[in-house]
Parts: C-alpha cells; sequence; structure tokens
C-alpha cells in the first residue's frame, strides 16, 4: 500500500538532489499544485517561489483565498493577474480542445516569464497521474489535453519537475494529510477552470453566470453535507449550456439559457458516478439560480451520467 | 537523467521514455518488512501497455496487492519479458480491425510460459489470436453493468454471482478460441470473460482494475494467486 510519509522523504531527497538553482512552481491553490509546492519548499527553500496566476476564469472569491492560504504556509509565492491576456486569446474559441491548448499555453508563457523575472531554470508542476494518462500519446488516445500536459507548447524553455506524476488524487490527499495541510480535502478544479464550464466563447459575461452558479452549487452542496443530508460529492458545479428554452416570470414570456449541475463521487477521477443527491437540494439549488440570474437563466438541469460514457467536467 | 526532471520534448520519444521509473521497489520493501524474507515470495507482474485509459489502474492494484509490477509497452522483446505473469490491458485501438497495433501481445500469449490475464482489448486480442473471434457489439457497454458469474472457476472463487462492473467497449469477443469456456455473462455481452480448460489463460472484458467495479480487488488477486500457484510447479 501507498506510504505517505516515505513518499514525502523520498521526493524531498530527490528534489535536494536534482534542482539546483531556483524554481518556480504552478500554483493554483488545489491539492496537486500545494502539496507539490510545500515538498518542493521543503527542499530548497526560498529557492521556490509559488505563481498563481489570475486567469480571470477563477471562482468567486478564489484568488484572495489562495493567497491567504499560500500564505500561512509559508511558501514564497506571488499572484500575478492576466485575466486580460486568456480573455483575449481566447475571443471567439469555442472548441474544447483549442480553449485547453490555448490556456495550456498561455500557462507556461506567463511561467516562463516569471522564471526569467525570478531567475529560475525549473517549473514544477502538480501532474498527477490522469493528467497525462488522458492526455494521450503514442498508443493511448486523447480524452482531454490536460492544460499542464498536453497544452504544453515544445519550444518552452524551462525545465520541468514532477514529483506527484504517478499518485492518484487520492494518494496526494494522504501526503496533504500527512503534512496536515488545510487544502487535504478540497474539491477538484481543472487548470482550464470557468472556461471549460462555459459551453462556447468564454467572455467576462458568461463566464460570470458560471461563476455565480458554481458558487450557488457549492454552498448548497456543502451546506447540506454539513446537516449530514449528503455525503460530500467528488466534485460539483455548474455548467452554463448555450441552450435557450422559455421560461415564464410574473406572468411574461422569458426567453434565458440553461445551467447543468454537476455533482460526482469517485476515488480517482478515473471512472465517476452521478451524486445520488436529494430532491430538496437540488430544489435549493435551481431556485437560487433561476432566481439570481433571472435575466440569464431560467432552466436548471442535472446531470445524471456516468464516467464512462461521460467524463466529470463537460469540455 | 532522473526519471522526474526532463524537458517536455523527451516525453513525446515513445512509451518506454512515458512510463520510465514506473516500477515499484518501494512495495517490496514493505512487504519484506511484512513478511519475513525466507517465506515472502514477491511476485512479479508485467502490465503491457496498449494505451488503454486504465492500464495505469492495473499497475496501482498490483502495486496496492505487494506485487512487484511495472508498465511495458507493448513492443518490448520477448527476451525482455521476465515475469510471474502479464497483464495485457485494455487499448484504444480496435482490435476487431487493427491487431497490429497490440505489438507483440500474440508472442507474449504463445511464448512467454506464465499466466496472461487479458483486459478488454487484451481479452478480444486472445480471442482472436488464439483462433476465436471479436468484432463490433451489437449493444456497446459504457460504465455500470450488471455481470452474472457462470463458472466461477478461481478467477471468481467465492465472490458474489452477480456484480456491479465497469465497462467501455466497442467490440467484444464474438466466438470463444477453440479449448475456451465462458465464466461469465451480462445483458448485452455473452463473453464477459473466458478461460482456457488447461492453460492458465484468461480474459475479461469488463475493467476489474476500476474503483467502481465490485471486488476487483479479489479478482486482481486470484490472478496472483494463479501465478504463485504456476510459478511454484
Amino acid at each position: 500500500m501507498f506510504n505517505a510519509d516515505k513518499f514525502i522523504d523520498e521526493q524531498v531527497k530527490k528534489v535536494k538532489a536534482e534542482v539546483k538553482g531556483k524554481a518556480i512552481i504552478a500554483a493554483s491553490g488545489g491539492v496537486d499544485s500545494t502539496v507539490c509546492a510545500a515538498l518542493v519548499s521543503r527542499a530548497i527553500g526560498e529557492r521556490l517561489l509559488a505563481v498563481y496566476v489570475d486567469t480571470g476564469f477563477m471562482r468567486k472569491g478564489e484568488t484572495e483565498s489562495v493567497d491567504s492560504m499560500l500564505r500561512r504556509l509559508g511558501v514564497n509565492h506571488k499572484v500575478v493577474d492576466a485575466s486580460d491576456e486568456y480573455f483575449a486569446a481566447l475571443k471567439g474559441v469555442t472548441d474544447p480542445e483549442k480553449k485547453r491548448k490555448i490556456i495550456g499555453e498561455k500557462f507556461i508563457r506567463v511561467f516562463e516569464r516569471e522564471a526569467k523575472k525570478f531567475g529560475a531554470e525549473y517549473l514544477v508542476q502538480g501532474t498527477i497521474a490522469p493528467d497525462w494518462i488522458e492526455s494521450g500519446g503514442g498508443l493511448r488516445d486523447t480524452i482531454k489535453s490536460h492544460h499542464n500536459v498536453g497544452g504544453l507548447p515544445s519550444d518552452m524553455n524551462v525545465k520541468l519537475v514532477e514529483p506527484l506524476r504517478d499518485l492518484y488524487k487520492d494518494e496526494v490527499r494522504k501526503v496533504a494529510r500527512a503534512l496536515k495541510m488545510e487544502v487535504a480535502e478540497k474539491q477538484p478544479f481543472p487548470g482550464p477552470a470557468l472556461a471549460i464550464r462555459v459551453m462556447g466563447e468564454p467572455t467576462r459575461e458568461s463566464v460570470e453566470i458560471v461563476r455565480e452558479a458554481c458558487a450557488i452549487v457549492e454552498e448548497e452542496i456543502e451546506k447540506a453535507s454539513a446537516a449530514g443530508k449528503m455525503k460530500l460529492p467528488w466534485q460539483y458545479f455548474a455548467v452554463l449550456l448555450p441552450v435557450k428554452s422559455v421560461g415564464v416570470h410574473g406572468d411574461v414570456r422569458a426567453y434565458g439559457y440553461t445551467i447543468a449541475v454537476r455533482a460526482v463521487d469517485s476515488v480517482d477521477a478515473m471512472s465517476a458516478v452521478y451524486s445520488k443527491m436529494p430532491h430538496d437540494v437540488l430544489d435549493t439549488i435551481a431556485s437560487r439560480i433561476a432566481n439570481k440570474m433571472k435575466e440569464k437563466v431560467n432552466r436548471v438541469v442535472y446531470d445524471i451520467t456516468n464516467k464512462p460514457p461521460a467524463t466529470i467536467e463537460w469540455e | 537523467m532522473s526519471h522526474f526532471i526532463y524537458a517536455f520534448r523527451e516525453r513525446t520519444v515513445g512509451l518506454a521514455n512515458l512510463f520510465e521509473g514506473v516500477t515499484n521497489k518501494r512495495v517490496a520493501e514493505s512487504a519484506d518488512a511484512i513478511y519475513p524474507r525466507a517465506v515472502h515470495l514477491t511476485m512479479r507482474i508485467l502490465v503491457i501497455d496498449n494505451g488503454g485509459q486504465w492500464t495505469h489502474r492495473e499497475w496501482r492494484v498490483l502495486r496496492d496487492l505487494d506485487v512487484e509490477v511495472e508498465i511495458v509497452p507493448n513492443n518490448t522483446p520477448l527476451e525482455k519479458i521476465k515475469t510471474d505473469g502479464l497483464v495485457l490491458s485494455g487499448g484504444a485501438p480496435r482490435v476487431g480491425v487493427d491487431a497490429q497495433k497490440m505489438g507483440f501481445c500474440g508472442e507474449y500469449v504463445d511464448k512467454a510460459g506464465v499466466p496472461v490475464l487479458g483486459i478488454c482489448a487484451g481479452h478480444q486480442f486472445m480471442a482472436s489470436h488464439l483462433g476465436g473471434k471479436a468484432g463490433p457489439s451489437k449493444v456497446p457497454e459504457f460504465g455500470k453493468t450488471m455481470v452474472t458469474v457462470d463458472d466461477e472457476d478461481e478467477i471468481f472463487k467465492d465472490l458474489p454471482t452477480e456484480f456491479v462492473a465497469w465497462e467501455s467497449h466497442n467490440d467484444e469477443v464474438t466466438q470463444l478460441p477453440t479449448d475456451f469456456i465462458s465464466l461469465a455473462h451480462s445483458d448485452n455481452c455473452a463473453i464477459q470473460a473466458m478461460k482456457h480448460k488447461t492453460r492458465p489463460l484468461y480474459g475479461l472484458q469488463f475493467h476489474p482494475e476500476v474503483e467502481n467495479t465490485d471486488n476487483g480487488y479479489e479478482m486482481f488477486q486470484a490472478f496472483i494467486e494463479i501465478c504463485r500457484a504456476h510459478k511454484k510447479e
């Protein structure tokens, strides 16, 4: 069985031996990259700089909370606002694979810039097994290009360090618990973030709708779970669909978009079942979303597909 | 060069590089700590990678079961296959129409002389390679499926005869090879599991390595025991 303490010792030793100069780490505030930051920081201390990129696709309040979490963790870090760049790069882009590739490349360009400023020759990433498995290569089919693998440009000029690449999320959580980290139980939030939760072009406006809907889904599910009404799912969020339908608001015809709610249970993201959520929780989510965004959204649906045949995120 | 520091370009060179460093020595050490060296017989099993989404899961389950396990690409020459058992992974290749993507899997089945567990594409390949047939499923199965055991044999020994299995296939075994028997079925797939009457060759259409499949670890444990028994012979 996987031994977290042993893993920590081995990786700290390895990083110490192999990373001679300075390194930056791509830090999203999620479990993988934060665990990675803690490990590498143990090994090389101040020679590591954690860089958090605000892409404009982050969830409500996320940038501020990651900033303070990294401060509490005691890792040398900085926040870079690159949202204008990201929205510009994704203008008119609707194809999911194109979105992922553009976002992946943008990340690297931002990190290269930051690496240069900091004088780092290494880029540390919290890549884990499903990232490179699903990104394909050789015989393996590309299911989706994870931004940190399939989205990497081939002419990148930093050396990659990926201490977690053979681990699955449940094992990363074990490492996080062994290190007593507050992010240990945080739900996954893939790097392309809200850009792949908007079906179609991610604009400031469409991203704002899904950001609000995601916040409501998270709030209600976390509340229900804390009250013992349901198990906290592996991942839970909202997706903005481009489908418009007819509704009625105060005796007046409405014609708005649709939000899909997704919540799944899984151990390692390589397979998943949809969460059997109580109907009253779904009810509250639907009412809150439709009422809050009545100009834009008048219908909410729940996704009842497992993985396979679907994947967890929609794009 | 260490296995985990490399430039991106080198990752695209080939599967051999992709899986470099996947061998797990930690497990062998921890197993020795639990069992005295004299009585503990470490089993070594290779997972042949046919490009499946769950190849690495097979590696993980075997590692969790304290087997010394390594993923190797399916074009590894036979003389380098030194192992007590083989798992032929699933894969993106549709073996019904594209058998050459299965590399040297045929040679391994014929000449490696160890127990073989074919999963999904590996199972279908074994059937067509040994004289049976594999082809498109009338009803492909994805995700949750109920499987019924018709003959428990060693692989399903003492396990429930109906269980939830996770599937992901467009093709299936449509005709058993000579000297094979079917061990399980589902509503839409007549051959969910098969084995050779006398040789330790097993095929499973569903995915025991996936977390959502009931008793998957037990099935792998049964396969490990089959390998262990074969090694002693």
